[in-house]
C-alpha cells in the first residue's frame, strides 16, 4: 500500500489511510467535503422526491385517464384548451348516491352541473341540467339525463351533454356523497343564506345503518354556518321543496359558491392533499395535477359576483314518458339559443 | 414535443409556487368557546347561542345559562324576568320557558303528537307576557317515503295563563312555511312574521314581511314580492322594525318605520326603509331595551360574531358610530335569534 505511487490510486489510498485515522491532507479533506456535499444533495433530491410523491400520490388515486368509450357510442369530441390560453375549459360535474344501498358500478348521476372557467373573462358559470330531463343517450335511445353515467360511465356523460347540449366537455369530475361532506369539514364548513327553511320528515338517513332509514331534517331560513352533513342535507332535500329538483339544483349552486367563497383565502399546497386524501373513494375525475392546480389558483381570486348561476327551468315543462316516468322536456332550439348567449358562443356546431 | 413539455413543466412549477402563497385573509377556526373582545361593556343582558349553547352577555361579564343545552331562539320578556327558547332533542325539539337566571324550566309544548315527532321554535313574548307565539308542525299529517305528506312550520300562540295552543298561521305547503315571529311591543294584537313562497317565473324562492292582526286573522305585506326579507325585530316602542334583505352578494341590515295601526288596505310595499349594515353576511338583529342600538351576528373570516350598532330614530333611522365588535372568532349560531333585555 505505501508504493500506491499511480496516478488514480492515490485518492483510494488516502481514503483508506484517513479511515485509519492518519492525518488528513488537505486534498483528502476536500474530497471528504465533495462527498458529503454529493451526499447532501443526494438526499436533497430524494426528499424533494419523495414530498412531491407524498404530495402527488392522494391525487393520483382520484384521477382517471379520459375514459374508453363503449363500442357504438360516439367519443367526447372536445379536447382540453393548451394550458397557456385564456380559452373557456368547461367540466361536468357530477354527483351521485353513493351510499351501501348502491352498486359502486352503476350510480345514477343525481347532479349534473357544467361548470365553465373563463379564464379571459374572469368568471365561472355554473349550469345545472335538471336529472329528470328526457334526452337521446347515445347508443341507449331516450332515457332521463340521469341514466348516461350508470350505463357508461363519465363519457357517455360526456357525450350526451355534448351532443344534446352542444356544449364541450373538456373535463369531468364524479363527487359521492360522503366525499362532498368531507371537503366541507376540511374546510370548516360553508356560510350559506338559506333560502327556505328546509323541513324533511323522509330524508334519507344515508350514514348509518343499510341507507335505507329515513331522518327528520330542519334548518332554518337565513344566513349560517354548515358543517359538512348540514350542508349536505340543504343541497339534496327535495321532499319539502315545492320546487323539488330545480329548488335543489339552486341550492347545490349555493353551496359550491360558498365552497368557493370558503377556500378563497387558504393555502391550497397545505390544503389539496388532504382534501383528496377525504376524497378517496368518493371523487373521480380526468383532470391532471397541474390543471388541477391551475384551476384552483383560479378559483380562490373569484369574488361571489364573478361567480355566474345559470338553469334551464323556463325552457322544461313536465311530461310523461312511454314507459311512464315523469320527465322534463326540453324547448331545445329555445335552450340552445340560451346556451349559446350563457357560454359567449363556445358551442359545438 | 419537448418544448411543450417543458413549457407545462414550468407552467406547472410556477403555478406551485403561487398557490403556495395565500390570497386574502385565511377562515379562521372555531375555538370551541365564546371569545369577546378585550373591553367591552353591554348594557342589560344580551342572549346569544354557540354550539347550540346559551351565553349571556352582561356588562362587562359572558357567562353560559345554566341548563340551556341544546337550545336556539332564545327570547325574553319585556322586564327580562323571564327567557323561553326552543330545546332540541334527537329529532324534535320543544319550547322551554323559566326564569332568566335559568332555574325553573319548564316544557310547554310536546315533543310528539299522535301525527309524530314534532319541531318547535322561535318563541316571542307578547307585550304583556302572557302569550308566547312559536313555530311548529304541529296538526301535519303522517307522512312516511311511500305517502309523503308536507310538515311546514305554521305559527301558534300559547297562553301562559290556560295553557292552551292555537294556530295562527297555516303555512304554504312546501315553502318550508313561516319563520321568525315577532309581537308588536305596545299594541295588544299585531304579530310580525317572515312568510316564505316561491314566486316569478320560473319560480323562485321568496322571503316577506307579513303583518297580522291577531283578532281578526287580517295579514298584510310589509314587503315586496321576488326580494327576501326576513328576521323581523320590534324597537321597544314598536314603532319601527329591523329586518335582513338578502341579496344575491349580500345580507344587508335595515330599518323601517312601521304604521301605527294596522291597515286597512293592503299594504305591498315597504314604507322608507334605512340601510344601516351592508357588510357581507348579517343576521338576526334585535334591538337594545333603550332602542339607541341594535345588535345582530356579522360573517367575518369565516366566523358569525356578535356586533352592536349604535344608532337614532330621530329625524329619519341613521347609524350614529361604527358598529362595535362584542367577540371576535366565537362563531355563533347564525340561525339561532338574539333576544335582549333590561
Amino acid at each position: 500500500m505505501r508504493g500506491g505511487q499511480a496516478s488514480g490510486a492515490e485518492p483510494l489510498l488516502r481514503r483508506g489511510m484517513n479511515q485509519r485515522g492518519a492525518r488528513a491532507t488537505p486534498v483528502g479533506r476536500g474530497a471528504r467535503r465533495a462527498r458529503w456535499l454529493m451526499l447532501f444533495a443526494l438526499l436533497l433530491v430524494l426528499a424533494l422526491i419523495g414530498g412531491v410523491v407524498l404530495y402527488v400520490s392522494p391525487f393520483l388515486a382520484l384521477m382517471e385517464p379520459h375514459q374508453a368509450v363503449a363500442r357504438g357510442v360516439p367519443t367526447p369530441v372536445a379536447t382540453p384548451p393548451p394550458l397557456q390560453s385564456n380559452q373557456p375549459i368547461n367540466i361536468l360535474l357530477l354527483g351521485s348516491d353513493n351510499d351501501q344501498k348502491f352498486q359502486p358500478d352503476a350510480l345514477l348521476s343525481q347532479t349534473m352541473i357544467v361548470a365553465s372557467v373563463d379564464p379571459g373573462r374572469h368568471q365561472v358559470t355554473l349550469l345545472s341540467l335538471p336529472r329528470d330531463l328526457w334526452v337521446p343517450i347515445p347508443g341507449h335511445g331516450e332515457a332521463k339525463i340521469d341514466l348516461a353515467y350508470k350505463l357508461g360511465g363519465a363519457a357517455l356523460a360526456r357525450a350526451t351533454v355534448e351532443q344534446r347540449f352542444k356544449i364541450p366537455i373538456h373535463y369531468y369530475a364524479w363527487v359521492g356523497l360522503g366525499g362532498l361532506v368531507k371537503v366541507i369539514d376540511r374546510v370548516g364548513g360553508v356560510d350559506v343564506d338559506v333560502l327556505h327553511p328546509v323541513l324533511d320528515d323522509n330524508y334519507p338517513n344515508d350514514f348509518n345503518g343499510s341507507g335505507y332509514g329515513t331522518e327528520r331534517v330542519y334548518l332554518a331560513a337565513g344566513p349560517q354556518h354548515l358543517d359538512g352533513r348540514h350542508a349536505l342535507q340543504y343541497v339534496r332535500s327535495r321532499h319539502g321543496d315545492l320546487l323539488s329538483d330545480f329548488g335543489r339544483s339552486v341550492r347545490q349552486q349555493q353551496v359550491l359558491v360558498a365552497l368557493q367563497q370558503r377556500t378563497a383565502g387558504t393555502n391550497l399546497i397545505g390544503l389539496l392533499p388532504e382534501v383528496a386524501r377525504d376524497l378517496n373513494g368518493h371523487l373521480k375525475t380526468d383532470i391532471d395535477l397541474v390543471r388541477l392546480t391551475q384551476l384552483a389558483i383560479f378559483a380562490r381570486g373569484l369574488h361571489a359576483g364573478d361567480i355566474h348561476q345559470a338553469y334551464i327551468t323556463q325552457y322544461v315543462h313536465d311530461a310523461t314518458s312511454p314507459d311512464g316516468q315523469a320527465i322534463l322536456i326540453a324547448d331545445w332550439p329555445a335552450v340552445n339559443a340560451y346556451l349559446r348567449q350563457v357560454f359567449n358562443g363556445n358551442v359545438l356546431p | 414535443m419537448m418544448r411543450r413539455r417543458l413549457l407545462t413543466v414550468s407552467l406547472g412549477l410556477s403555478l406551485a409556487l403561487t398557490a403556495c402563497t395565500q390570497s386574502g385573509t385565511p377562515p379562521l377556526k372555531d375555538p370551541g368557546k365564546v371569545v369577546p373582545v378585550k373591553h367591552f361593556a353591554v348594557p342589560g343582558r344580551l342572549y346569544a347561542v354557540k354550539a347550540r349553547r346559551l351565553y349571556q352577555f352582561s356588562g362587562s361579564a359572558v357567562n353560559a345559562v345554566p341548563g340551556a343545552i341544546s337550545v336556539k331562539d332564545p327570547a325574553v320578556t319585556l322586564d327580562g324576568a323571564r327567557l323561553a327558547y326552543a330545546q332540541i332533542q334527537g329529532q324534535a325539539s320543544t319550547i322551554v320557558v323559566g326564569q332568566s337566571n335559568g332555574q325553573g324550566a319548564e316544557r310547554i309544548t310536546s315533543a310528539s303528537a299522535p301525527e309524530g315527532a314534532l319541531w318547535a321554535f322561535a318563541p316571542a313574548f307578547s307585550t304583556d307576557g302572557r302569550h308566547l307565539a312559536y313555530l311548529t308542525d304541529r296538526g301535519k299529517l303522517n307522512s312516511n317515503p311511500q305517502n309523503l305528506q308536507p310538515n311546514d312550520l305554521g305559527v301558534w300562540q300559547y297562553d301562559i295563563v290556560s295553557h292552551q295552543s292555537e294556530r295562527l298561521v297555516t303555512p304554504t305547503s312546501y315553502t318550508g312555511g313561516d319563520s321568525d315571529p315577532v309581537f308588536r311591543p305596545a299594541a295588544t294584537d299585531q304579530l310580525v312574521y317572515t312568510t316564505y313562497l316561491y314566486d316569478g317565473y320560473p319560480l323562485q324562492p321568496v322571503a316577506r314581511l307579513t303583518w297580522m292582526s291577531t283578532q281578526t286573522g287580517r295579514t298584510s305585506f310589509l314587503s315586496p314580492s321576488l326580494a327576501r326579507n326576513l328576521e323581523p325585530s320590534f324597537s321597544p316602542d314598536g314603532k319601527f322594525l329591523a329586518f335582513i334583505r338578502g341579496g344575491p352578494e349580500s345580507d344587508d341590515l335595515l330599518v323601517m318605520p312601521l304604521a301605527a295601526s294596522f291597515p286597512a288596505e293592503p299594504h305591498p310595499y315597504p314604507t322608507e326603509g334605512a340601510t344601516l349594515v351592508q357588510a357581507g353576511m348579517v343576521s338576526q338583529p334585535v334591538w337594545a331595551p333603550d332602542g339607541n342600538s341594535l345588535a345582530f351576528l356579522m360573517l367575518v373570516k369565516g366566523s358569525f360574531d356578535l356586533y352592536v350598532l349604535p344608532i337614532s330614530t330621530i329625524g329619519g333611522v341613521r347609524a350614529t358610530g361604527p358598529a362595535v365588535a362584542i367577540t371576535q372568532g366565537s362563531f355563533f349560531d347564525a340561525d339561532s335569534r338574539l333576544a335582549w333585555s333590561p
